[in-house]
């Protein structure tokens, strides 16, 4: 057994550097292991169980303002980016060293942020080795998180500088205004490949292809990015659908949350993965409410993170009524890169009809 | 002197480098190298446009009317020297020394182009203000997600030429490290009066940058194409893509003539645009969708002509639907939406690539009426107004690849006001 299971000690407090915290995988897999290409072959056109999932190991948690950070890493991945309909496919790379991870949340409600301008410099001894900026992701164990493979030229200790924000979805509810400035953090990166390689490693070679996905990985003190169970969310449920194999879920709010212009009902629509209840970020949505023969409202919804709703779409309507008929078009597919098990899924998206 | 190497060298990566090390030594090195067989200055500078910036005449055009821009660059940084306000010797120094420069090469793309510029910290130890007819704001921030060094330097010198070692020599001219510049007696340099505070160096032109990509920010697969004149493969500088000089020229007040100069320094990280996107995302996100989807752009884009096929395509307007439909938006595509009255562009480039500290850089220099002109087009390139299913960054033009670590604001007087102006000359 390589696998150290070094936990971090509750004490550790957020927004201190805590090196030395490692999430524990799901699967409990005794085996070790590079990450492998291998692939499932012909997957669904949906969400689906990779070849395998892998541990990750955290480096260190930093804060500025309300915001928390925690940076993590994984092996290299194969992952997936995404321009308009089409996807292609990131290979590893011999110099990739690790598959870097920051997560962002919002300190005070635990909100996750699971898009934003997410920019690191990866410095050591004063100088840049690394600058690029993040991908948004989404991960089945790794949850939603801004990452990329990154070449680091040997093992050691390295300053990640993190320049964070403003997130482009507009900030509601206790989030309203919390969100349009830029943040900074810095947080130690401790890179040694005996590490990661004693990271958990988990193969599903019975159930590889399956639709479903692998449970999210818990890791300490950081959210895993997982929305509540639509009944749980604020509002009068309307009802949900299905779109691309996302969870489409419409509901209705008295009265739009702060940070929200605009007199009537709040429309809020959350776009969730299934099974681990991600959010779909990064995706064009627009809506119709109709009456009768009357359009109440046929627009676009905006991108919008709010402290209950967490990341969705949304727009102010003139209310909504027993008999009214909501159908969610998507115009575009979620530009989020997306990691095995997800590269298949949220592109053949069909409109979602509710009926109040 | 440049990097040493194990293996010889080509001449164009031989003169870069010399260029990027600068001194003395580096000027004779690279003179030795190139051999630039060029006349002398004109015998009466009062032929000289009164336009410092105007170039374009004195540039080379492609077989498509573009004007292309010189090959070796550089950007000077001085401080004054002096305590207090320039004096009239302070002043009749430094015009002698440009006047040394004018008289050492022929005013042209071989020979040697130059401006010279003022920040708003240089006029700031002035009294009285710069007129209203001038728009020059400090240096700031120009994107909610990002935080440049502002630029605090009095005079900025931007040097071109086809050769590297005119440029070099031009710099050294002016430093008073050689007593000869083509033959010519240098009759004064700006020593003791300004100082040197930092260069920056570069190049523009095909080839250039893919002799120069073992740098940081280019992945080590060697992407950069051979007929690329720029590091992220595609060509600038469409004629119709650039604000004609006219309309980049303070027209009224005492700076009538002169041009405003931003100039800002940028990190490129191509590590994704070359190994993660694919030609597709590149042309789109670097030109337009459409052209992506059309498959309009060949190579490094020469195919285009002189134009970046923005208006022709309708860009410029399917903006907003692009970033909702295409989840995607281009560069050039959000840029074309910041147009003069007259829909010409508001800016004029005259950028260039920079593998300074072994990293690859932009110096994005460019010429406009005022600074707000900059502004306006910048923000248009932010995209931040854009809704849909673009990112901050991601998928949003070319701002993934980017980052700003420098910006300053300059005033380019007329060539009879370029020597320490005074902000309300007679």
């Amino acid at each position: 057994m390589k696998r150290r299971h070094l936990l971090a000690s509750g004490a550790a407090a957020l927004g201190l550097a805590t090196a030395g915290c490692l999430g524990v995988g799901g699967g409990g897999s005794d085996q070790s292991g590079p990450s492998t290409p291998a692939r499932v072959d012909d997957p669904p056109q949906a969400v689906y169980l990779p070849t395998h999932v892998e541990g990750m190991q955290m480096s260190g948690m930093a804060r500025d303002g309300r915001l928390r950070f925690a940076l993590s890493y994984s092996f290299p991945h194969q992952f997936w980016l995404v321009t308009g309909s089409r996807r292609r496919t990131v290979e590893l790379r011999e110099e990739d060293s690790l598959h870097l991870m920051v997560s962002a949340w919002d300190g005070e409600t635990g909100t996750v942020l699971p898009t934003s301008n997410a920019t690191i410099s990866i410095g050591r001894d004063g100088e840049s080795v690394v600058e690029k900026s993040l991908w948004a992701m989404l991960s089945q164990n790794m949850g939603v998180h801004l990452g990329d493979n990154v070449a680091l030229p040997d093992e050691g200790t390295y300053d990640v500088d993190l320049s964070f924000g403003p997130v482009e979805a507009r900030g509601a509810g206790d989030l309203a205004g919390a969100l349009a400035e830029s943040a900074s953090a810095t947080v130690q990166l401790e890179y040694s490949r005996s590490t990661l390689e004693d990271l958990s490693y988990t193969p599903f070679p019975d159930r590889k292809g399956e639709r479903d996905a692998a449970p999210p990985m818990e890791m300490d003190m950081v959210p895993t990015g997982q929305l509540p169970p639509v009944e749980d969310l604020p509002g009068r449920l309307l009802g949900e659908g299905s779109s691309g194999d996302a969870t489409v879920a419409a509901l209705a709010l008295d009265e739009p949350p702060a940070g929200v212009e605009g007199d009537g009902t709040y429309l809020a629509i959350s776009a969730r993965t299934p099974y681990n209840r991600y959010p779909v970020p990064l995706m064009a949505l627009s809506a119709t409410l109709s009456r009768g023969s009357e359009t109440v409202y046929d627009d676009a919804l905006a991108s919008t993170v709010h402290h209950d709703l967490g990341y969705h779409y949304g727009a102010v309507v003139d209310g909504v009524e027993t008999g009214d008929e909501v159908t969610i078009t998507v115009d575009a597919p979620p530009q989020v890169a997306r990691h095995e098990g997800y590269e298949t899924a949220f592109f053949q998206m069909d409109p979602v009809r509710v009926t109040v | 002197m440049p990097r040493p190497r194990a293996d010889p060298i080509s001449r164009r990566d031989f003169v870069r480098s010399a260029v990027a090390i600068g001194g003395a030594a580096a000027f004779s090195a690279c003179l030795g190298r190139e051999s630039p067989d060029l006349p002398t200055g004109p015998d009466d500078l009062a032929s000289l446009p009164e336009r410092q910036h105007a170039w374009n005449a004195a540039l080379a055009t492609d077989d498509h009317g573009n004007d292309v821009a010189a090959r070796h660059q550089a950007v000077l940084l001085f401080d004054y020297a002096g305590d207090g306000t320039p004096t009239d010797a302070d002043r009749e120094q430094v015009e002698r020394a440009l006047r040394s420069l004018e008289r050492a090469y022929p005013r042209d793309h071989e020979g040697l182009l130059f401006t010279v510029g003022y920040s708003p910290a240089y006029f700031d130890r002035y009294d009285e203000p710069l007129p209203d007819s001038v728009d020059l704001p400090a240096p700031e921030a120009l994107a909610p997600f990002e935080d440049p060094e502002p630029d605090t330097a009095d005079v900025v010198v931007h040097l071109a030429s086809d050769y590297g070692s005119v440029v070099l020599g031009a710099e050294e001219a002016l430093r008073g490290e050689v007593e000869t510049l083509n033959g010519v007696d240098v009759a004064a340099s700006v020593a003791g009066v300004l100082a040197r505070v930092d260069r920056r160096t570069g190049f523009v032109g095909d080839g250039l940058p893919a002799d120069h990509q073992d740098v940081q920010g280019v992945p080590d697969s060697e992407p950069v194409d051979e007929d690329a004149p720029l590091y992220m493969g595609f060509k600038s500088g469409f004629s119709k893509n650039q604000a004609p000089e006219d309309s980049v020229t303070i027209e009224d007040g005492p700076f009538a003539g002169g041009t405003t100069q931003h100039v800002s320094q940028l990190h490129l990280n191509l590590d994704q645009w070359y190994e993660q996107d694919d030609r597709y995302h590149r042309v789109a996100t670097m030109f337009c969708p459409a052209h992506a989807e059309e498959g309009l752009v060949e190579g490094a884009g020469d195919n285009l002509g002189n134009t970046a096929q923005m208006e022709e395509r309708g860009c410029p307007a399917h903006t907003e639907r692009d970033a909702r439909e295409s989840g995607v938006v281009g560069h050039s595509q959000k840029s074309a939406r910041a147009r003069a009255a007259d829909g010409n562009p508001l800016i004029l480039r005259r950028d260039f690539d920079s593998a300074d500290d072994d990293r690859a850089q932009l110096h994005f220099v460019a010429l406009q009426e005022s600074i707000a002109d900059f502004v306006e087009t910048r923000e248009a390139m932010n995209g931040t107004d854009l809704g849909g299913a673009v990112g901050q960054r991601q998928n949003n033009g070319i701002l993934q690849y980017m980052q700003v670590v420098r910006r300053g604001n300059y005033l380019v007087p007329p060539r009879s006001l370029r020597a320490l102006p005074t902000p309300q000359p007679a």
